[in-house]
């Protein structure tokens, strides 16, 4: 049975809240474990993961039933979506912080001050911001995972899935962007290759960690998964799906990028078409799965279902309420 | 929310009402705050025991649908346009009745017309206004639906076997009826009895919802339906299974019905039916061998075109020789209502005459169910019941004749025709040519909740009241002696009105005497049926609120206490002297249904697939509730159903649009492909329009009323209806069914095109209809002789019986009349009716007695007065004899003395004096007053004082 | 302790969908929501020999619901007599619940004005029952055919003790730990679930 409650923004929001959890998750690290002093690098990504997150709270509002009480997440109770809300707003908080106290990169004197004091509590707000964007990656993929409703989803290879994902796209965002709007002087230039160097390297292991989960997922559901989800393993595999599967997610998103690291090196098609093709491949992961709520039907559900109007039936708008005709 | 209003808050009153979006008539209560319905609930102290169905749920969507008509329209454009002027109700009633006076005084009362659907009105009315106007043409589609049955039930044993006794019933044969999906109400009461062990047979092609749970399913052909009534009753009479002594003592021509029978074997029947002969015999074995059992009658009996009514005197015998007739357990015959006002006299027939019955459209083809067979059989029911059944529905004019009279002036040129709680595009035959003479009449008014195509089409459309805003009585089409009630919720809203309001106003709008519609709403009209039953009841309201519902006594086995059954002769008449007065032959003779493969081979071979229509299906009822966004969004699309094997065939997978087409024309609908039917059969559910389109867009197929409409598909072709009733066929038509194509999937212009006779293929009038062959020749019928009867008197040849002109009591041979309903003597030159127990006549008119002499009698104070010297009784010696008053006085008291009791009695008040002082019997303390002194005493005359009375009182 | 249950009895129902316009009316429900859809794989067999179920669905009003702890807001909650329900004052929309259900039987409407739309589902009539204490819920009441019948489980006097005390009763997808609380009596000979 399909109904897709959860629709296009709700891919959105699991995309950008796993791509703005890595960055932080990746910034953190790099900033104060692996090359302490590199924090104005990041400044750009983390910038994009804010932006990416904000857009995703956005896409999250918006797909409520009634967004001005989204507040109402925040009210009562232990949920998995309270989760998650709780650390899109400390990594955000945290994270916005962090990026005031770099403010004066972009040249505007009147930051300078509050980024010096400010300064000390740097690695304090990156720690935060990094462990609750560590959270928001697992949290995508648990939230689908617990929904026992869809066979596809429940499963502990999801949120494995969805964490190599975001740390992939997170890997190819700040890629793409690091060392932004900071005047290249030398050490940073340094810095710079470094962490390039890394990032390549971490992402193409990653790019191959998701080929294996992926398929092993997919294949596992495919050969040995419950009717609902083998039905959804088979239109990916060689369904309706397929093309998408195989040729965008498979190919475009994981194989090419994987050929253009490793075959191209050093050129541009390995530094911005391949983490191009990682961003793509990662939001159309979130598509694929989001749209593959297929529930297990009640016998008859599907012929019941089938034969209700479609949304444009002629009938379903001719009277208005409190509009007398005749 | 929605869901928070409190049916238990103050302020809220609960309204005992009926539904009335179908003849099941639940019990709804509607809960009612400021003149406004907030809810309605199923009652559960009703028949329906709470339950309602999606239709009657609905009951407050319906109420204020935004496409209800809510006021008079006044066409202002071009017919169908849809332009309307809204104007005031009396003033459209004034206009119309112009216009009908000068339609009556060009061409005579029978140019106009006026069409009904299904019982969804007082119809009582339309008879009384069209009666008074003088025209015999009204109809309904009363011969799709039990009046044809009726009327053949009643001629072979005087009154129709209709109301089942399930209760002691073993086996229940629901043949051509499925309750699962048009009265729930039963299938609930089929459903438990069958768990304590009650057989269910059903006879359906389709694997209906009620067929689901028979015992016994025979899926037949569909219209082979007589073949299998006819080899079942052969299998009952030469297995032996007949009642022996039910059909000695009380059956005439019993062996000329088996000599009959003897051709229609179950290997005969074989071929017709697609049933086994073994299939066959089972059913018959099981419902003759289970006794008492009933046979629930089912719409399908009147909509096999020619075969229709031989399928139900198939039927009405077979429950006769198997002795299932009014017995515990079998079906019960009710007869009229006699404890209160039938709707017959509510109708005024008496005020058409003679020579315009004669002009009723169709009476001269289709006897039974028009004036020459009413007659026949009312004035039989009068002779033995007393009362009849109504005309209204029982007696009417062939409604597709008249569509084609509007279209050809054949007989005579219908002008006017209002059209009153039908949609008669969906419901009557050969719908094409429905819509044309809808297009073509002079003056046409509806009386709608909706903008029907037939409102569409009209000059005046009038809003009608519904459900919630109108009382409902249940007396099944007036043909039957309990009353069940409901009371209207609201008044009308807006400017709707009731049927029998609407009728009202026209008729004096016309013209017609005010004291002929004395009632001004149905609460009155309906308390005026009931006064007879003498409740204590003020109001017709009281009657809902403190009794909700009349039962006579629950009596079987009536035939034996009346001496016979209630036909000429007296018997169950296995060979119908009714029908064949009618030119008809009295015992069922086989005849195919209207289109079938052995009777037309050339037909079958271009159109090989039997095609059923007219079954009833859930949500909708007819052609109604299209417009219930709740409803249809269950149901948004037409669906008919075929098997797999044959989808498979024609490449249809389930959902498809495919066109279904007969001789006639074709419509469209979806593909539900489904092992319910049998290969060579399709199923198509009835009634589909789309009211949700704009209507005046295309009027070729205004609202879509022909695009999946399955009356498209049927016929209305003289040699096509059923010889004697005159319903033509919704099942076992011959069709083809295939798919749309992109070329071909939208409904056109062509495929609108009309005919008379109707064919696809020659679009026009071909044939008049007076030049249309019937199915069978009309058998000649002489009168046997007889001694001629004296004047004032007819003689009935059946019996030689001589009965009173006019009264029809029947003239006995002591010289006195009998009326049939009370069994009472009447003088024959008077008509006063002899009192048994005063032993004097009385004038049942006025209240007045007669001596035997015929010399007015004297009350006083209900005393009776013997004028003259002398006392008939002993007087005692205190009084004194008034010779002038003819009774016994005190003094000068005005007081008459009873010589029975003993008291006199005060003729004024009706109170009780003692005989000696003359004082005042008290009835609530048992003490006499002298009212002179307002001293009181005791029965002894002793003095009581005032105090020892107060504390006796208090004692 | 009072446990509401409903017990159906497929062997009565026939697919009439009463009960699912009823409860349309009755709670006003936007066209595109369904609270008991009656269901039906269609008519199965060669024939004549042909059989068909109908299963009127509704909220199963889980013993161990899927969709009450998912709940964000604590607008998706149990009563004590076992009445899952959702308070529209707490709701945001967010449709988690709605995903949770094994059984389809949340949604929210899209016929509503966008950006009011709440999750909505069967209460038992909560309403009703708010009311009155001794009232069925609608869907129960307007069924002609008597195949829904709701009562307190814990009781063993009630009916639908008694008819699942005296029926073979089947629940749905059982298997998800869900403890669902409608209880079916299947169709005799009908198709096997």
């Amino acid at each position: 049975m399909k109904h897709h409650y959860w629709e296009a923004p709700i891919v959105l929001y699991l995309f950008l809240g796993g791509l703005g959890g890595g960055i932080f998750f990746l910034s953190a690290v790099f900033d104060l474990i692996v090359m302490p002093g590199s924090g104005p690098l990041f400044f750009a990504p983390v910038f994009v993961a804010l932006a990416a997150l904000a857009l995703g709270c956005f896409f999250l509002v918006f797909e409520l039933g009634q967004p001005p009480v989204f507040w109402r997440v925040f009210t009562t109770k232990t949920a998995i979506i309270k989760w998650g809300a709780v650390l899109l707003s400390v990594a955000m908080i945290f994270g916005f912080v962090w990026w005031l106290s770099y403010l004066y990169l972009l040249g505007w004197d009147w930051a300078g001050g509050f980024g010096l004091g400010l300064a000390g509590l740097r690695p304090f707000l990156l720690a935060v911001a990094g462990i609750a964007g560590f959270g928001i990656m697992v949290y995508t993929g648990v939230m689908l995972s617990t929904l026992k409703a869809h066979a596809f989803w429940a499963t502990p290879a999801l949120p494995v899935l969805f964490t190599i994902s975001a740390l992939s796209t997170a890997c190819a965002a700040v890629a793409l962007s690091l060392g932004g709007a900071v005047d290249p002087s030398l050490a940073a230039f340094v810095f710079s290759e470094i962490i390039h160097g890394t990032i390549h390297t971490v992402d193409i292991v990653l790019v191959l960690a998701e080929i294996v989960v992926l398929l092993v997922m997919v294949l596992s559901f495919f050969g040995a998964g419950n009717v609902t989800a083998k039905a959804v393993a088979t239109r990916w595999v060689r369904g309706k799906t397929a093309p998408l599967f195989w040729g965008g997610m498979v190919g475009g998103g994981l194989v090419l990028p994987f050929i253009l690291y490793t075959a191209f090196a050093g050129t541009a098609a390995s530094t911005v078409v391949a983490p191009v093709l990682v961003l793509c491949g990662g939001l159309l992961l979130r598509y694929l799965c989001v749209y593959s709520d297929e529930r297990a039907p009640i016998p008859g559900e599907e012929r019941f279902y089938s034969r209700l109007p479609k949304k444009d039936a002629a009938f379903l708008t001719a009277w208005k309420q409190g509009e007398n005709r005749y | 929310m929605g869901n928070e209003i409190d049916i238990h808050a103050p302020g809220v009153e609960m309204r005992k009402s009926l539904c009335y979006f179908c003849h099941a008539n639940c019990g709804v209560l509607a809960y009612v705050k400021d003149g406004e319905v907030v809810k309605i609930e199923g009652d559960p102290n009703y028949s329906n025991q709470g339950g309602l169905c999606c239709r009657g749920n609905s009951a407050l969507l319906h109420l204020h649908h935004p496409a209800r008509i809510n006021h008079a329209l006044k066409r202002v454009g071009e017919k169908g346009e849809g332009k309307w002027k809204q104007i005031p109700y009396d003033q459209a009633i004034e206009e119309i009745a112009e216009r009908l006076n000068k339609i009556k005084a060009e061409s005579g009362a029978e140019a106009v017309a006026t069409a009904g659907g299904t019982t969804r009105t007082d119809d009582w009315a339309r008879r009384r206004f069209m009666n008074q106007f003088g025209s015999p043409n009204g109809f309904h589609n009363a011969l799709l639906c039990w009046i044809p049955t009726f009327m053949a039930e009643t001629c072979v044993a005087g009154w129709s076997p209709f109301e089942t006794d399930l209760g002691q019933a073993k086996v229940v044969m629901l043949w051509g009826m499925n309750p699962g999906a048009s009265s729930l109400g039963a299938m609930r009461g089929y459903t438990d009895l069958q768990k304590a062990g009650m057989k269910i047979i059903v006879v359906d092609p389709r694997y209906s919802e009620t067929a689901s749970k028979a015992d016994l399913w025979l899926p037949l052909r569909p219209g082979s339906d007589s073949a299998l009534a006819l080899a079942m009753l052969h299998t009952i009479i030469f297995e032996g299974l007949v009642d022996y002594d039910f059909v000695s003592e009380w059956c005439n021509d019993f062996d000329e019905l088996s000599d009959h029978m003897l051709q229609y074997t179950p290997e005969w029947a074989a071929p017709l039916t697609w049933l086994t002969p073994d299939q066959i015999r089972a059913g018959a074995r099981m419902y003759a061998a289970n006794k008492p059992g009933c046979i629930q009658w089912g719409c399908t009996w009147d909509q096999l075109g020619t075969a229709s009514t031989t399928t139900s005197l198939t039927l009405a015998l077979m429950r006769a020789v198997c002795g299932n007739l009014d017995v515990p357990g079998g079906d019960g015959m009710p007869g009229p209502a006699l404890n209160f006002l039938t709707d017959e006299e509510m109708e005024a027939n008496e005020c058409l005459p003679e020579e315009q019955k004669a002009k009723q459209i169709g009476s001269d083809k289709f006897k039974l169910t028009s004036w020459p067979g009413y007659t026949l059989i009312s004035n039989n029911a009068k002779r033995t019941w007393g009362k009849t059944l109504p005309a209204e529905w029982f007696c009417e004019a062939h409604g597709p004749s008249v569509f084609k009279a509007i279209i050809t002036g054949d007989p005579y040129q219908i002008r006017a025709l209002i059209v009153n709680a039908t949609n008669p595009v969906n419901s009557y035959g050969d719908a094409k040519m429905t819509l044309e003479a809808l297009k073509r009449v002079e003056f046409l008014v509806t009386v709608e909740y909706w903008m029907t195509p037939a409102a569409l089409f009209s000059d005046y459309v009038l809003p009608a009241a519904g459900a919630l805003e109108r009382p409902t009585i249940v007396t099944h089409y007036g043909a039957t002696d309990s009353f069940l009630g409901g009371k209207r919720a609201i008044q009308p809203l807006y400017d709707r009105h009731t049927d029998m309001t609407f009728w009202r106003k026209l008729g004096l709008a016309c013209g017609q005497d005010p004291e002929m519609w004395p009632w001004e709403t149905e609460e009155e009209a309906y308390y005026h049926i009931l006064k007879p039953l003498g409740l204590p009841i003020e109001c017709y309201d009281d009657f809902v609120d403190n009794f909700r519902m009349y039962y006579p006594p629950l009596h079987q086995n009536k035939f034996i206490s009346n001496g016979g059954f209630w036909t000429p002769s007296g018997k169950v008449e296995c060979n119908s002297s009714i029908l064949r007065e009618l030119g008809y032959p009295g015992m069922p003779t086989y005849m195919g249904c209207s289109e079938n493969e052995v009777d037309d081979p050339e037909v079958a071979e271009k159109y090989p697939i039997v095609l059923t229509t007219g079954g009833g299906f859930m949500p909708y009822h007819h052609s109604e509730h299209f417009q219930m966004p709740t409803i249809r969004y269950l149901s948004p699309d037409p669906y008919y159903t075929i098997n797999p094997e044959l989808a498979e065939k024609l490449g249809i997978a389930e959902g498809d649009w495919c066109w279904i087409e007969t001789r006639r024309g074709r419509i469209k609908m979806r593909a539900n492909v489904a092992p319910e039917v049998d290969p060579r059969v399709v199923y198509v559910p009835r009634g589909w329009w789309f009211p949700e389109r704009d209507g005046s867009s295309d009027l070729n197929n205004p609202f879509g009323c022909l695009e999946s409409n399955t009356n498209v598909l049927t016929s209305v072709d003289v040699c096509d209806c059923d010889p004697m009733g005159g319903s033509w066929a919704n099942r076992g038509l011959l069709c083809r069914v295939y798919k749309c194509t992109e070329l071909d999937h939208n409904y056109k212009k062509a495929d609108t095109k009309w005919s008379i006779p109707g064919s696809a293929s020659e679009p026009g009038v071909s044939v008049m209809p007076s030049d249309q062959p019937m199915a069978r020749p009309h058998v000649p019928f002489e009168y046997p002789e007889m001694e001629p009867a004296p004047e004032g008197y007819y003689r009935v040849w059946q019996s030689g019986n001589l009965y009173q002109e006019g009264t029809h009591f029947r003239l006995d041979d002591s010289g006195w009349l009998i009326n049939p309903r009370t069994k009472g003597y009447h003088d024959a030159y008077t008509g006063w009716r002899y009192d048994p127990t005063s032993e004097l006549l009385v004038d049942d008119e006025n209240g007045k007695y007669y001596t035997m002499e015929r010399e007015e009698v004297k009350f006083k104070g209900g005393i009776r007065c013997y004028p003259g010297d002398a006392a008939p009784y002993a007087v005692p010696e205190q009084l004194t004899w008034n010779t002038e008053e003819g009774c016994a006085m005190l003094g000068n008291l005005p007081y008459v003395y009873d010589p029975e009791s003993g008291w006199l009695i005060d003729p004024e008040t009706g109170a009780y004096h003692e005989a000696y002082y003359g004082w005042l019997y008290d009835a609530a303390t048992g003490n006499l007053v002298d009212e002179a002194t307002g001293a009181r005493y005791t029965m002894e005359y002793a003095p009581i004082e005032a105090g020892a009375q107060e504390e006796g009182a208090q004692a | 302790m009072t446990r509401y249950v409903m017990v159906v009895d497929e062997s009565r129902c026939i697919g009439c969908q009463s009960c699912t316009v009823a409860c349309r009316t009755w709670n006003d429900l936007p066209l595109d929501i369904i609270y008991n859809p009656v269901v039906s794989e269609g008519t199965k067999g060669t024939f004549p020999n042909v059989y068909r179920t109908w299963t009127p669905t509704q909220c199963m009003h889980c013993a161990n619901p899927e969709c009450v702890p998912c709940c964000p807001t604590g607008a998706s909650q149990q009563d004590d007599d076992g009445t899952v329900w959702v308070d529209y004052k707490k709701c945001m929309g967010c449709k988690v619940c709605v995903n949770a259900c094994p059984y389809g039987m949340r949604d929210v409407s899209h016929m509503v004005k966008r950006f009011d739309q709440y999750v909505r589902k069967c209460t038992f009539c909560r309403d009703r029952r708010k009311m009155d204490p001794t009232a069925q819920p609608y869907c129960v009441q307007t069924c002609h055919q008597r195949a829904r019948v709701f009562g307190d489980i814990d009781d063993p006097e009630s009916e639908v003790s008694k008819l699942i005390g005296t029926h073979r009763t089947e629940r749905l997808f059982t298997e998800l730990g869900t403890d669902p609380q409608i209880y079916y009596i299947p169709e005799m000979g009908g198709g096997a679930r």
